[in-house]
Formats: C-alpha cells, sequence, structure tokens
C-alpha cells in the first residue's frame, strides 16, 4: 500500500530481523492491551488496521465458539454474533460454520515464525495484503479437510460396511445420504396450506391431538401397541363428542336410518361366517380334548376295577383254600374272625351232610350237582375206611402225598357229566326269576364305552 | 335418504352456518401406478370407500414423469393428490400433495393389511365424517406438523363434501412410533350400560368406559371402538416444497429402502460362502507353509544328520 518498492527492497536487504522486531514489538503492544482489557488480540491482529477489521467481519459473520464470542464482546463492542437460527445440527449450513470457525482457530494459532516466512515469500505485496492472503491460503487448506472430517466421524461410508460381515453390521446404520431438514422451510410449507383453525369451528375440521405423547415401549409387543392406539382414539372420541355436542352436531345414527355401508351385507356375512367358523371350531377342538381325556381316564378306571376284581377273586380264593385246609388238618389259623366264618359254613354244610347220610355210597359220588368239594370230603372218607393203602393217618386221612397227588390229578370217579344237572339241581329253583323270562324284562348289559363311563 | 336428511338437518339447524364465512373445499384425487398387486389395489378400494370426497382415477402410467399428476388434478378439480406407487410389484410408496403449489410428501407403506383380509367385525357409514385422532408427536417437529396438516385435509371430509353422510361414526387414529406413522379405523359404537353388547370380539382386552351423555337427559351411553381397518405404516421419506417437484425441504436420513435391505440380505448370504472359501483357502497355505502338503507348499529341508543323508 503504502509500502513503496524501493522501501520493501531495503526491508528486504535488512531482512527479517526488523520484521521480527516490528513484529515482536507489536506483540508486546497487544498483550499490554490483552492485560487492560480482559479479552485479548493475537499478534496476528495487531499489524493493520485493515485486516483486523477483515478479521472481524469473519468473526461477525460467524457464530463462533464460547471463548470467541466473548472475546469480541468485550472487544470492541461490537453485537453479538447471530445466535444460530438453526435448531438442528444436522443443518447443510452447518459445515460453512465448522469452516469457519477453524478458520478463526487457526487465526489464533498462528505462529510468528510461520508468518514470518510467509512474508518474505510475498515482498512485493503490501503487508496486511499478503498477511490476509496467507491466512485466506492456510484456510483453505484446512477447510478441505475440515469438510471431511465430521463426515468421518458421523458416517460410514456405504462401500466400507460391504465389505464387513453380515454379523458385524447389524448395529452399523448406514447414512450415505446427506440429512435435510429445512424446518424454516417447513414451516412456511406448514403457513402455506394450513387451515384457519381458529377461526373454524370444531365440527368444520374434526381432528384432535392428544395432550400427552402417546408412548410405545416395544413397537413389536402387538398388544400393548394396539391397547395404546386404542386409548389414543377412545380418548380423542370423547373428547370430540362434547365439542360437538356443544356445537349441536348431529352425533350417533339413528336406529332408523339406513344407508350404504363401508361393508357391504355380503363381506359382513362372510366376517360373520369365519366369526362362527372360528367358535365352532374351537368349541369341537375343546370337546374332542375333553373326550380324549375322558377316555384317558376311563381306561384307568378300568384297568383299576379289574385289578380289584382280580384280588378279590384272589381273596376269597385264599379263603376257600384256608378253609379246606382247616377242615382238614387241625386248626391252622385262631382269629376270631375266622372262626366266625368257620362255623357259618360249618352249619351251611351240616345239612347237606345230614341229606346225603342216609344215601349209598354210589350216589354221594355221582351228585356233583351240591359241589366238588363235598364230594371230594365224602371219597377222601371213603378211601380212608376201605383201607389204609396208602399209609394214612389214625383218623381216616390218607397221608401227605397221596392228598398232594389227589389235588394234583383229581381222584377217582367218573369226570364226565360232572357239570351236568342232576335231579337235585335241576329241582333247586333259587335262581330262578321270572321276571328275566320276560321279553325285555331284565335290564339289558350296558355297552362297554358307558360301563366304563359309569363306573 | 342422506339428500333428505341433509334438507332437514339443514333447515332445522342451518342458521347457525354464518353467511360470509368461507367453505373448505378439500377433494382429493386418489390413484395409483401401474404394477400395483391385488392388496395394493384393494387398500385403495378401502379408502376410496372411506373418503366420500375422493375421485378414484385410472392407473398413472410413469413412474418419472409425477407432475403430470398436477394437472390431472387440475382437469379434476382436486386440491389434493393421493398417488400409491408401487415398484417392482411388492414395495408401495405413498406419495401426499396439495396439487398446484406442494408441499408433497412421500411416504414408504407396509404392513399392509386390508380391510377384506382382516375380518374385523367393524363397520361404518359409506360417507360419514371421520374424527382424525392425532398423537402429540406431531407437534413436535417441523416436518411431522407438515404431515400432520396434510393428513388433516386428506383424510378429514369437509362438511360439504357432496356424497358426506351427516353422522360421527368413525374415527382414524394417527400414531408416531419407532419414527413411523400407523393408521387405524376404529368403528364408534355405542351401547347402552344396561344391556352391555359385547361386539367387540378383536377388541375384547379394552372394556369400554362410560361417558356421560350431556344433552336432554337421555341416557348415558358406554362409548367403545370396534377396528374397521385397513391397518397400515408409514414412513416419511422426502417432502418436497412443491407439488411433485421442487427443492427438497426435508429427507429422512434413517430411512433404508427396502432394495437395501433385500440386497443386504442376499450380500449376508453370498458373504457366508466367501468366509468359508477363504477360511479353506487360508487353511490350505497354512498346511503349505508347515510342509504338510503333498504338492506345492514349502518343502521340508532335509536334516543333514539324517540316516538317508548319512549313509548315502
Amino acid at each position: 500500500m503504502a509500502k513503496s518498492k524501493l522501501l520493501s527492497a531495503l526491508d528486504n536487504e535488512k531482512g527479517r530481523n526488523f520484521k521480527l522486531e516490528k513484529q515482536r514489538k507489536q506483540e508486546k503492544e497487544a498483550r499490554k492491551r490483552k492485560a487492560k482489557h480482559i479479552s485479548a488480540e493475537d499478534g496476528n491482529d495487531g499489524e493493520e488496521d485493515d485486516g483486523v477489521s477483515l478479521a472481524e467481519e469473519v468473526e461477525a459473520a460467524v457464530n463462533g465458539q464460547a471463548k470467541k464470542e466473548k472475546k469480541k464482546d468485550k472487544k470492541k463492542g461490537l453485537k453479538p454474533a447471530p445466535a444460530p437460527a438453526v435448531e438442528e445440527p444436522e443443518w447443510e449450513t452447518d459445515e460453512s460454520d465448522e469452516e469457519i470457525d477453524s478458520e478463526d482457530e487457526l487465526d489464533d494459532d498462528d505462529d510468528i515464525p510461520d508468518r514470518a516466512a510467509l512474508d518474505l515469500s510475498r515482498l512485493e505485496d503490501s503487508d496486511s495484503e499478503g498477511m490476509f492472503d496467507s491466512d485466506e491460503e492456510e484456510e483453505g487448506e484446512e477447510d478441505d479437510d475440515e469438510e471431511e472430517d465430521p463426515e468421518a466421524e458421523d458416517d460410514i461410508p456405504l462401500s466400507d460396511i460391504e465389505s464387513l460381515a453380515s454379523e458385524d453390521k447389524g448395529d452399523i446404520i448406514p447414512h450415505q445420504r446427506l440429512t435435510i431438514n429445512n424446518t424454516a422451510a417447513l414451516t412456511a410449507a406448514l403457513n402455506r396450506i394450513s387451515l384457519p383453525y381458529s377461526k373454524l369451528a370444531f365440527s368444520e375440521y374434526q381432528s384432535i391431538t392428544t395432550d400427552e405423547p402417546v408412548d410405545i415401549p416395544d413397537v413389536e409387543d402387538d398388544l400393548n401397541r394396539e391397547l395404546a392406539f386404542y386409548k389414543q382414539s377412545l380418548s380423542a372420541v370423547k373428547e370430540a363428542r362434547q365439542q360437538l355436542k356443544k356445537e349441536g352436531v348431529p352425533w350417533s345414527r339413528p336406529v332408523d336410518y339406513f344407508a350404504e355401508m363401508v361393508k357391504s351385507d355380503e363381506h359382513m356375512g362372510k366376517i360373520k361366517a369365519k366369526l362362527v367358523d372360528d367358535a365352532a371350531g374351537k368349541k369341537a377342538s375343546a370337546e374332542a380334548r375333553k373326550q380324549r381325556d375322558l377316555k384317558k381316564f376311563g381306561k384307568q378306571v378300568q384297568v383299576a376295577k379289574l385289578q380289584e376284581r382280580a384280588k378279590e377273586k384272589r381273596d376269597t380264593l385264599e379263603k376257600i383254600s384256608l378253609l379246606k385246609r382247616k377242615r382238614q388238618g387241625a386248626d391252622v389259623t385262631t382269629t376270631n374272625e375266622e372262626d366266625l366264618f368257620d362255623v357259618e359254613l360249618d352249619k351251611a354244610e351240616k345239612p347237606t351232610k345230614d341229606q346225603r347220610g342216609p344215601k349209598p355210597k354210589s350216589a354221594g359220588a355221582s351228585s356233583g350237582g351240591t359241589g366238588r368239594r363235598s364230594s371230594m370230603g365224602g371219597s377222601g372218607k371213603r378211601k380212608a375206611s376201605s383201607g389204609d393203602r396208602d399209609g394214612g393217618d389214625d383218623d381216616g386221612k390218607p397221608n401227605f402225598k397221596r392228598q398232594k397227588k389227589d389235588s394234583k390229578y383229581g381222584f377217582g370217579g367218573k369226570k364226565r357229566h360232572a357239570k351236568s344237572n342232576d335231579a337235585i339241581s335241576s329241582a333247586d329253583g333259587r335262581g330262578f326269576s321270572a321276571k328275566k323270562m320276560k321279553a325285555g324284562g331284565a335290564h339289558k348289559r350296558l355297552g362297554k364305552d358307558r360301563r366304563a363311563k359309569r363306573n | 335418504m342422506a339428500a333428505v336428511y341433509k334438507t332437514l338437518s339443514s333447515s332445522s339447524n342451518g342458521d347457525k352456518v354464518p353467511a360470509g364465512e368461507k367453505k373448505i373445499r378439500q377433494r382429493v384425487l386418489m390413484l395409483s401406478s401401474r404394477g400395483t398387486t391385488y392388496r395394493h389395489r384393494h387398500l385403495l378400494q378401502d379408502l376410496y370407500s372411506l373418503m366420500p370426497h375422493s375421485r378414484k382415477e385410472a392407473k398413472f402410467d410413469s413412474k418419472s414423469k409425477l407432475h403430470q399428476l398436477n394437472e390431472l388434478a387440475e382437469l379434476y378439480n382436486c386440491n389434493n393428490v393421493l398417488f400409491f406407487e408401487a415398484r417392482k410389484g411388492q414395495d408401495l410408496y405413498a406419495w401426499m400433495s396439495k396439487a398446484p403449489n406442494g408441499p408433497t410428501v412421500k411416504f414408504h407403506l407396509q404392513n399392509l393389511h386390508t380391510m377384506e383380509e382382516l375380518n374385523f367385525i367393524g363397520n361404518c357409514l359409506k360417507g360419514s365424517r371421520p374424527l382424525l385422532s392425532f398423537d402429540a408427536a406431531f407437534e413436535k417437529q417441523a416436518h411431522l406438523r407438515v404431515i400432520k396438516e396434510l393428513f388433516t385435509q386428506i383424510f378429514g371430509v369437509p362438511k360439504t363434501a357432496r356424497k358426506v353422510k351427516p353422522f360421527v361414526d368413525h374415527v382414524m387414529g394417527f400414531t408416531i412410533a419407532d419414527g413411523k406413522i400407523w393408521i387405524r379405523v376404529y368403528q364408534i359404537s355405542e351401547t347402552e350400560p344396561g344391556k352391555k353388547k359385547t361386539a367387540n370380539g378383536e377388541e375384547a382386552d379394552a372394556e369400554p368406559v362410560p361417558t356421560p351423555k350431556k344433552s336432554k337427559g337421555k341416557p348415558e351411553f358406554d362409548v367403545s371402538l370396534v377396528e374397521i381397518g385397513p391397518r397400515f405404516v408409514l414412513t416419511p421419506i422426502v417432502i418436497q416444497e412443491a407439488s411433485f417437484g421442487g427443492p427438497i425441504i426435508y429427507e429422512n436420513k434413517e430411512f433404508v429402502s427396502p432394495n437395501q435391505i433385500r440386497s443386504d440380505l442376499r450380500r449376508g448370504k453370498a458373504g457366508k460362502y466367501n468366509r468359508r472359501t477363504e477360511e479353506t483357502m487360508e487353511a490350505k497355505i497354512r498346511r503349505g507353509d508347515l510342509g504338510l502338503n503333498s504338492h506345492g507348499g514349502r518343502k521340508n529341508e532335509k536334516d543333514p544328520l539324517s540316516d538317508k543323508v548319512l549313509f548315502a
């Protein structure tokens, strides 16, 4: 500017020292100023007023970092940097902001030797211009770096992700696109199209917004999600109903108002048929399950019953054999109960003995109807009396071995017709019932299934 | 019948409406692109039956020149456009626009269930005006406010629409969950509390809550909702300033296109094979380095003290 080429050449000759000294001096001044004011200027701004103002302009245009703003405010009563007009951090303009921020930081960080070297390189130009240009150049370099950096932090390029294994990239959301959220434009668009709600009656638009945002913790949880939707709509219905009643708008459809519906009768019929089908299916399956369970249970009951019967039979047989032994041997058991039982049986048996007493022995042998046991008893006696061939005891019993063999193979007599009727059995009318002789008299035996169920 | 009722009711309470008030006029042009599936078509049909102020148009035979829709809307006197764009015979995108000047919102439509397949027992008058119920989250962000306004104008039936019926018997719910907009349609069913009809088979979990009815001593009614259908979920993708054109003023960063998802899945499967082959190759090389392969690889150095060398 003011300096001529000659002067600059002189400077060149004297060189650096002069410059450096000058700068040092200015730096000292700057420090003094810094001491005076709390905020301060760095060495770079002190050189020319021109440069300072330019730098300030840059700063003023930019909403800098907190410390910057503070500095600016105190320094020259400039009006504070405009508050960020942006709410969202992901704005288009953000990047440019960051760029300028970085420039500012650069200004701060400039070192003296650096600047000296730069000045030397551009001696033809005036100092101030040279300074500013050099700064800008550096800024330009830095800008490129800065532009890439934030993206590198936030977004992972898609190409990187593709090379990853599918398991690894589960959590990473690929951000290949730039987010655009132009709030100002959105608001403008909204204002352009929105209805004048404050002037309108509620019945004109019929739209209700909930007071609280609907909170759905887990979208995958179908039941709770649908319940939240349902509640939201229900609350809206209640509110709207009151408002519409206030405005005198017809709300519910009268019963006699018939009109076309959204779903045709045919469609509703289909839905009903499906509901009925579903219900019937449910009922049928429940019934089938019940039957299965019953069947399983019935089988158990039947088995238990058979076992019980078998046990009963075993018990009676045991008792009978006990009795037999008691009759043959002396007293095997001496329990009271058994005695009682024996007495009764003896009493019952005595008359048959008496009956048979006068009869000839052949008749006794032939009378199978009265019971095998009694005939056996009789034959045993006869055997004993006829001759002690088997080495029996004194009381007319055959010996033990003979008894065993008799019981195993049977003894004597004819085995045929043992079960056929004889005069006595056919004269016995105890089992006869006139009721049973009639056509449907005795009730029929139930089927297996029903018997199982009844028990 | 509706016309008769309208004339009667208008004669009865017509004096309430101020004469100077401007009518709200909404007409929706509703159409789809070519290549829709039957479910997409049924959804269109369902929405058409729920919106008496809509005009259904033949399929639109272009996916690139969507601005032609503006002329179409003008032709049919519509100031809203609801356009369904099907891609690849499976993905459905919904465009909603205020016809001449915008804005336009593009959604991805997912989880679509039409009335026909849902078998809900709810039903409502064809042409009755819906209540619109919005989640409070719609007021939180600028782009959602725009979307809400569009919904209000497109799905809300104006009072003066031609085929409109006078009662309010269904409600449309718009809820934001998981960054998506979930839409449900319910019938408002009122039952007298004495004889409580359990008509709501689907919504058995929600018991009707009594609401006091204020007007002239009528009995109080229980209000409950029965879902009508259809159900669908919208993911906003892009908002344009003009109608089917103009600068993009919002773009959803989190939206991943279904193509991307499908290709990721495919790539995942392919990657499995690639990894396995790579591993086998590595194993082979390792074995070769250890001198375990019969062919190729590194040969073991001969031991200078082995018998073969010493007694050769």
